[in-house]
């Protein structure tokens, strides 16, 4: 059967004002010669330069596959399958939700639509986001921190209208909630476009090269912010039974609060490096290659959600060592 | 009765060796039947009519993907990714129903007097010709939209159900069928004692319309994208499986505690477009890889491959209304169009 290229999706995210269609608007017409389909809601910002815009109402199911948490855009499915039978080739499309959009849905939709995962690849989560109002907005809306806690990059934008030590406290509290996404601070959304598009932030080879960035300075309580995140690594090779048993139950009762999980695996007798990822409930996983020659053997995990405190994370990933 | 669909030795099929094959530079999206020709249509916009004695020939419709398409006997309804519902006759002349600007529309049925088409929460439905539409609104984005033979009812799909909506008097009025999930493309069984619905979850939904008892059938490894009623049974026919996947509507209960009947294997890959062979209890089954299966309602009878792997899933399959002819088309704009039988020309 013919192997059909994948289109990679870039899902815009932020609140409004933050510099979403500024960021848009960039991308257009930088990259202008390319072929660009926008998928925009109709309660967006207007003012879109490009041939071809598609008005999404982020319509959210609830996935009847006895998953409680599964929730996927029916509208993205629908608007993804029209795109694919168009006679030219898309270079990429462009999602913009609305800024009170949980990312999650739109996720979940490339791990469990097949029409959509054969045709499509989730390329990355953009999250731009006010340097300003950011610090208020967390506080106010949980949006604010799913957006935050599912970004691969957060965009900082307007980065000019608050002091070097506000832009710090900030910063500390994006990567309190997600010590994996790339921060690059902006005004007027002016960042490199290649640190923005094509980065494969969901495929699991990217889940290697990725080093979560914990702060050290990660035991302040300024903020008593919802959604946190935690990691281990482990020395010790793990026993691939007890951490499928363990990981798999975790996933079960804890994955409403659970939104992004990744982490490389050294399992016991095993030669090759194990990669997942996961979405809530969902997750991807699988053998990436024998260990590099000179890298340590080690077992590392993250996890972004809410309540982690009360899930008996450390015990049970020290529970799975061989 | 397996198939070995993967033979590097490709023979060309009987049909193939009697028919005339096309290539064109955008995916058919679909196909109907108009009079005794075939009418394709594609994702650059364009439509092609299939007829006996003559070449095919090519309207330019649409702007983007025709997205849906319907035909009535007398015209073809298509929808686009322009925004606009068209009705075509059989000479290729277009007549612009109506311009929804950016909006998709999303789905069209159509039947002798009356047509219609979605747009995202809306339904329009057309009486007559009358230049003003009824609109139905929805809760959420129409899935599928189908009208029962007699023309009676149309059934509107979205998330949580369908939506019938049937002809009184004066008026239309409605009575909602609800199952839990997203229901796309629907049906009504040719005797309309049934609804059937196509889901977002690998399985298809069906009632009994006159007391709603659910009928829930699943187990499908991937969606289901087409359906259709095949022999005197009837039987539902539905994609989504290795096998074209056969469900028995005939009886008190239609499909209600029995198997489906399963024939024309496709091996270790799905079918995606299954159409019936008219008149007869046969089935054929299109499949992923663009192979063609035709087979006999009939676990115990041998089954035929009609036409060889093309690399891209098939995606349209009609039948000439006298039969003489079939058009196969899929996602990467191959089509073979071939006399049915041998001796037919």
């Amino acid at each position: 059967m013919q192997t059909v290229e994948q289109v990679p999706v870039t899902v815009l995210t932020g609140f409004l004002g933050a510099g979403k269609t500024t960021l848009l608007n960039r991308i257009l017409t930088e990259h202008h010669g390319r072929k660009y389909a926008v998928i925009v809601n109709e309660f967006g910002e207007q003012g879109i330069d490009n041939d071809l815009v598609v008005d999404a109402d982020e319509e959210v199911f609830e996935m009847n596959n006895g998953c409680i948490c599964c929730t996927v855009r029916g509208d993205l499915i629908r608007i993804l399958g029209g795109l694919m039978k168009r006679a030219d080739q898309l270079d990429a499309i462009i999602v913009e939700t609305t800024g009170l959009a949980d990312p999650a849905p739109v996720a979940q939709t490339f791990f469990v639509d097949q029409d959509v995962a054969d045709r499509t690849k989730l390329d990355a989560i953009v999250t731009v986001a006010d340097a300003v109002h950011l610090n208020s907005q967390l506080g106010e809306h949980h949006e604010a921190e799913e957006q935050i806690a599912f970004a691969d990059v957060v965009l900082l934008n307007k980065v000019d209208l608050v002091d070097e030590k506000g832009l710090e406290n900030v910063k500390k509290r994006i990567k309190k909630i997600n010590p994996y996404a790339k921060i690059i601070k902006t005004t007027r959304c002016a960042a490199p476009l290649d640190e923005i598009l094509g980065l494969n932030a969901f495929s699991l080879k990217r889940v290697l090269e990725v080093e979560p960035d914990f702060l050290e300075s990660d035991h302040d309580h300024d903020h008593d912010d919802d959604v946190t995140s935690v990691s281990f690594v482990s020395e010790t090779p793990l026993n691939m039974d007890k951490f499928q048993t363990w990981f798999g139950n975790l996933l079960q009762t804890h994955g409403q609060d659970i939104l992004r999980s990744k982490g490389i695996l050294n399992f016991a007798e095993k030669d090759e490096r194990y990669v997942f990822q996961g979405v809530h409930m969902l997750m991807d996983a699988s053998p990436m290659g024998p260990w590099p020659k000179n890298a340590e053997r080690n077992s590392r995990v993250v996890f972004i959600g809410r309540n982690l405190e009360n899930m008996g994370l450390q015990e049970g990933f020290e529970g799975c060592k061989s | 009765m397996n198939i070995d669909l993967q033979t590097k030795n490709i023979v060309k099929t009987k049909l193939e060796q009697r028919g005339n094959e096309y290539k064109i530079k955008a995916p058919v999206t679909g196909s109907v039947v108009l009079n005794n020709a075939v009418v394709t249509s594609f994702g650059d916009g364009s439509l092609r009519f299939f007829g006996l004695n003559q070449e095919p020939f090519e309207v330019k419709a649409h702007k983007g993907v025709i997205l849906t398409m319907s035909s009535n006997g007398q015209f073809v309804f298509t929808g686009g990714d322009d925004g606009k519902f068209l009705k075509i006759s059989s000479d290729g002349q277009i007549n612009e129903i109506y311009n929804f600007g950016s909006q998709w529309v999303d789905c069209v049925a159509s039947i002798e007097n009356f047509f219609a088409c979605s747009s995202g929460k809306k339904a329009y439905l057309w009486v007559n010709d009358d230049s003003k539409p009824l609109i139905m609104d929805n809760s959420s984005t129409v899935g599928g939209l189908s009208f029962d033979l007699e023309g009676n009812k149309l059934a509107v799909s979205s998330y949580g159900g369908v939506t019938v909506w049937q002809r009184g008097d004066r008026r239309w009025k409605s009575s909602r069928f609800v199952w839990k999930g997203s229901h796309g493309k629907v049906t009504f069984s040719p005797d309309g004692k049934y609804l059937v619905s196509a889901m977002q979850e690998n399985e298809v939904h069906g009632w009994r319309i006159r007391d709603k008892i659910d009928l829930a059938m699943a187990g499908y490894p991937s969606k289901i994208k087409s359906f259709t009623w095949a022999g005197s049974t009837p039987f539902l026919v539905t994609s989504g499986a290795s096998e074209a996947i056969c469900w028995p509507f005939d009886g008190k209960d239609g499909p209600l505690g029995r198997k489906p009947t399963c024939v024309a294997n496709g091996g270790k890959q799905n079918a995606t477009f299954v159409e019936n062979l008219p008149q007869e209890n046969a089935v054929f089954a299109g499949f992923q890889d663009g192979s063609v299966v035709l087979s006999e309602i009939d676990e115990t009878k041998k089954s035929y491959l009609i036409r060889n792997a093309t690399g891209s899933e098939v995606t349209a399959i009609s039948i000439s209304n006298d039969k003489s002819h079939i058009l196969i088309g899929d996602a990467m704009g191959n089509i073979l169009w071939s006399p049915l039988w041998a001796g037919d020309n």
